[in-house]
């Protein structure tokens, strides 16, 4: 029952973030702050984590395909799918939950429990679309942005670190990367990380919206937020590749 | 004025207040009192709105707070400042900007306009060279004084204030409470304040409601309330060795 009465309630506060801001010019204001407090922020997050898990696959690739039947592009090849299919989408929405989920999540839990929410309510202001829909709307145009610099960056950490370790030539990874590539798959990536970008920033939302109690309570919605976007990511992660990949 | 008759509100099947009627007058200065829990907070929050009540009425001279739909709740919001217990400034604002906003929300004038506004309110609550500083910069007494700029900042009729001097030293306490007399004096404003002091109900308090397990339990002027018989009342006012020792 209290899952129905979550599901319930997140929908009641999606129907209130999606409504009419009540001054454009401050909304907007507010979304290029937010793109780079939640977005640009993350630079270089994604920057790291996509040039080492790149290095690393390229070189775990290379390791375990010691048949000599395997031509040596495949590694290139497989790394650029990995990348692009789940790593830079899916993956890289999981970690980045951490850091932007918690962030929300706490900074809304923090308004609401010291009566800032109320404060805006107070005024005749529509709190949550206030709050919320900026963080929507930025995160939505930088994540899958993101997602795209992650995918290449994956691919450069492969290019330099499958040479350096030896398990590949620079000629065959190249070729590899660019072997059978289908651009539709560029396009599932941003799809998902659309999808991921907004089950992130509105179930944090939700979380810190209706906290109830002090900084305990914070604490603990911050956590409830990462953990329960991690799970519908990753529901979603399974559904968008049944549905886009079939 | 604002009318409130017989009014209730609860939580999860929990009673909280019920069948509480007042007036509160226009240019007056309203004191809510009552022990922690009595269910000040949430008659005050049930009055301005804040919360919907289950039951009875609320008139803002004359208009029904329960008749009105969204829009012409949302207006009449912006003829109410709320000051909450610990300020409720927003973090990220600056001083200046804190008393900005509703302004930057709700006002079609021009920057000049809106900075002469933000200055008077600054000024009226006897803030100097703070308008850069952020809330986390500031004493409790000046959060305070910044939270009652921001909720004059649009000419309110209407001032609510929860527990305004809480956390407070007494005489930073005194300087808040008579901060607000003097501003519902001067602007004719209808002043309802929530409160556990009684030096802000002998101070500034024109009317006191007593609230007493959710009910109201008397009623009186400051002069009325030190003679009063009522048990509840008296066991309030008199619970420190200070005040008993005063009154024997």
């Amino acid at each position: 029952m209290r899952f129905f009465e979550h599901i319930g309630k997140y929908l009641f506060l999606l129907r209130k973030i999606f409504s009419k801001p009540e001054r454009f010019k401050i909304f907007m204001k507010q979304v290029l702050q937010e793109i780079e407090l939640l977005g640009l922020n993350s630079i270089g997050l994604v920057v790291i984590i996509s040039l080492f898990s790149g290095a690393v696959i390229t070189l775990q690739l290379g390791y375990n395909m010691d048949n000599p039947f395997l031509p040596s592009y495949l590694i290139g090849m497989g790394n650029r799918e990995t990348m692009l299919l789940e790593f830079s989408s899916t993956i890289l929405c999981l970690i980045l939950t951490g850091k932007i989920g918690s962030q929300v999540a706490s900074e809304i839990g923090s308004m609401r429990v010291t009566e800032q929410i109320d404060s805006l309510e107070m005024m005749g202001i529509n709190s949550a679309n206030y709050l919320i829909l900026p963080k929507v709307v930025a995160v939505l145009l930088i994540l899958p942005l993101l997602s795209i610099v992650s995918a290449f960056l994956g691919i450069a950490g492969g290019l330099v670190a499958g040479p350096l370790a030896g398990v590949v030539k620079i000629a065959d990874y190249i070729e590899g990367i660019t072997f059978v590539f289908k651009p539709f798959y560029v396009f599932f990536a941003v799809v998902k990380t659309f999808v991921f970008s907004f089950i992130m920033v509105t179930i944090s939302s939700y979380f810190g919206y209706n906290v109830e109690g002090g900084a305990l309570e914070v604490g603990k919605a911050s956590t409830n937020a990462v953990v329960t976007s991690s799970i519908f990511i990753l529901i979603f992660d399974l559904i968008l590749t049944q549905l886009l990949l079939q | 004025m604002i009318a409130i008759n017989n009014i209730g509100k609860s939580f999860g099947g929990k009673q909280i207040i019920s069948g509480i009627s007042s007036t509160f007058e226009n240019g007056k200065t309203h004191l809510i009192i009552g022990q922690s829990g009595s269910g000040k907070t949430v008659l005050l929050k049930t009055i301005s709105g804040l919360y919907q009540a289950d039951s009875g009425a609320i008139d803002f001279d004359g208009r029904s707070l329960m008749d009105m739909n969204q829009k012409e709740q949302k207006l009449l919001r912006q003829e109410i400042g709320m000051v909450f217990q610990g300020g409720a400034l927003f973090d990220s604002l600056s001083v200046a900007d804190n008393v900005r906003f509703p302004l930057d929300m709700f006002w079609d004038v021009s920057e000049a306009e809106k900075r002469d506004r933000v200055d008077f309110c600054l000024e009226r609550v006897k803030i100097v060279d703070a308008h850069n500083k952020f809330p986390a910069e500031l004493s409790g007494g000046m959060q305070k004084r910044v939270a009652i700029a921001r909720a004059i900042a649009l000419n309110p009729k209407y001032l609510f204030c929860d527990e305004p001097n809480s956390g407070l030293d007494p005489v930073t306490a005194i300087v808040i409470d008579n901060l607000i007399a003097e501003i519902t004096a001067e602007f004719g404003i209808t002043t309802i304040i929530n409160t556990h002091d009684m030096n802000s109900v002998m101070e500034i308090g024109e009317k006191i409601l007593f609230i007493h397990k959710g009910h109201k339990e008397w009623e009186g002027s400051s002069k009325e309330v030190l003679n009063t018989e009522n048990e509840a009342l008296n066991s309030f006012i008199f619970s420190s060795k200070l005040t008993a020792q005063l009154k024997k």
